[in-house]
């Protein structure tokens, strides 16, 4: 699903971002990209999700060459996977129904494939009573699952979720990543990003730590029962 | 793109008008300021056209013709039938006008009041008035070459030409016509720096939501759409208020010129457009006009926030 080869990333002010990068991800897997503030975690995301190319390597998502997708394939690209960032990115002058319905307009889908798709991918996310809603009545935690509900609605087979936890109580939190996991389950890779080690701890699974632009863990864990508030 | 969808896009370019109400309302302003300046300026330009015209009009040039004593009655009435041949057949002339040596001896003494009128019948060897054509230049600038050709005809003895008229209305009209392009000019590019100023403003207020529509996977295209339809309309709105105030305001200042009529008469201003004449094309113009500039403006306006 996610294949970067040497991957590093050089910003203009000098900074080295990511640093002989190389990562698979394969299909249908979930997994936690931790790290602190500044460690990369954003480039890597940028990097998946075509925002920036690297300065050197090569990354691969679904088999495409990211490095080599110009003007409308970017677009393209972007339809195929989903994307959740920590500030929602959404249009706040819509309602929830529309945030959605957008997503997959832009994906030119036909209006019986709206109707149909909307409702279902706003059920998913617990927000089929909102659907009517203006996004920005809703709280943190519902304007969080209506960028979920969004990234899904084209049924991505990847979805990358950018600090989904950042403007949510640590109850929301957890439900929030159990909302994930069965995402998961249902066969869609899903890379979060987050630096919340209790949530990565709860949940167990592959965990990927960047530290000052390099890999320096990669492995499966377990979960535990306990949690932490 | 599917029929629906740039349905839906068009819906959302026409809704974003009044959904960004202070932001149009600023870009409707300032189109419709510049529109109205750029509408002015084209009916000043044509009416001083026609102004022009009607001065160039008054041109008259006298041929006389030449007066032998030697030549019988019937070859003078050949040549003179010759002469007005020529004039008729000339097409740089129109209004080519006979004035016998007995009309020109009438109008002279209808001319002269009180004893002076019988001058003209006590000069010695009869009447010394000569006879002459009247024709008009129907091109002023040419006018040199046009007479140097009258100048040829057989039995023309002499040609008196307006040449400082009509070197003084061509000053004239080159002068304005520089003045009013480089005016012209200047109106459009102030107006087009305005106008995508303004838009751009509008733009930048909106350009998270442009970064979000790139986020899912719009194309530039997609995301152009609505706001290219937005300026249009705004464009068209101005256009067609901009008429209507042109409208108004010509027809005050038409009225101004047509209604007092003597003195500007005398100056050619008595043939002004009407705004009637006028009304169609100026209402297509300003629209297309008003349209283009702020889709035109909107669209180059969005280009920095599109690289994403």
């Amino acid at each position: 699903m996610v294949d970067m080869k040497n991957v590093n990333v050089h910003y203009s002010s000098g900074v080295d971002a990511l640093v002989d990068v190389n990562l698979h991800i394969n299909d249908g897997e979930f997994v936690f990209i931790v790290g602190e503030s500044g460690a990369g975690k954003s480039t890597l995301m940028k990097l998946m999700m075509r925002e920036l190319t690297p300065s050197s390597g090569r990354v691969f998502v679904n088999g495409r060459n990211l490095g080599t997708l110009k003007g409308n394939k970017i677009a393209m690209f972007r339809r195929s996977i989903g994307v959740v960032f920590q500030e929602f990115r959404l249009i706040q002058d819509y309602t929830v129904y529309e945030n959605v319905a957008f997503a997959l307009r832009v994906a030119d889908s036909s209006n019986k494939t709206i109707r149909q798709r909307v409702p279902y991918v706003l059920n998913l996310v617990d927000l089929g009573p909102k659907a009517k809603h203006k996004v920005r009545d809703l709280s943190g935690g519902e304007q969080q699952r209506v960028a979920i509900a969004r990234a899904l609605a084209n049924d991505p087979g990847l979805l990358i979720v950018d600090e989904p936890t950042g403007n949510l109580d640590p109850k929301r939190s957890y439900e929030l990543v159990g909302l994930l996991k069965e995402i998961n389950r249902c066969g869609t890779t899903v890379v979060m990003i987050t630096h919340e080690h209790n949530l990565v701890r709860y949940f167990g699974g592959r965990i990927i730590n960047i530290d000052k632009g390099s890999i320096t863990f990669d492995e499966m864990i377990g979960g535990s029962d306990y949690y932490e508030e | 793109m599917r029929s629906n969808n740039v349905t839906y896009l068009i819906k959302k370019g026409v809704s974003s008008v009044w959904k960004n109400f202070i932001m149009s309302f600023a870009s409707f302003s300032i189109l419709l300021v510049s529109l109205l300046q750029v509408s002015v300026t084209v009916l000043l330009i044509l009416n001083v056209n026609i102004i022009m015209s009607n001065i160039e009009d008054t041109n008259q040039v006298a041929v006389f013709v030449e007066d032998s004593e030697s030549e019988s009655e019937e070859q003078h009435q050949k040549k003179v039938e010759h002469i007005r041949e020529a004039l008729t057949n000339n097409e740089d002339l129109t209004d080519v006008n006979y004035i016998s040596k007995e009309d020109a001896a009438k109008k002279w003494s209808q001319a002269m009041s009180g004893p002076s009128a019988d001058l003209i019948n006590m000069v010695p060897g009869g009447n010394p008035m000569p006879e002459t054509f009247t024709v008009r230049v129907k091109n002023i600038e040419n006018i040199r070459a046009t007479v140097a050709a009258v100048q040829n005809i057989e039995g023309v003895e002499q040609v008196n030409a307006p040449y400082d008229f009509a070197n003084s209305l061509v000053n004239i009209k080159k002068t304005f016509s520089l003045i009013v392009f480089a005016m012209l000019a200047v109106l459009i590019i102030v107006s087009i720096v305005v106008v995508s100023n303004t838009i751009r403003t509008s733009v930048f207020a909106r350009r998270n939501e442009i970064s979000i529509m790139k986020y899912v996977g719009a194309t530039n295209g997609f995301i152009k759409l609505p706001f290219f339809v937005e300026g249009c309309f705004v464009g068209i709105l101005a256009g067609a208020a901009s008429w209507g105030l042109t409208w108004f305001i010509y027809n005050s200042v038409y009225s101004l010129f047509t209604e007092n009529v003597t003195a500007w008469q005398m100056l050619g201003f008595s043939n002004l457009i009407p705004f009637e004449n006028l009304r169609l094309p100026l209402l297509l113009a300003n629209c297309v006009v008003g349209a283009m500039l702020g889709a035109a403006g909107t669209v180059i306006s969005m280009n920095r926030y599109l690289k994403v």
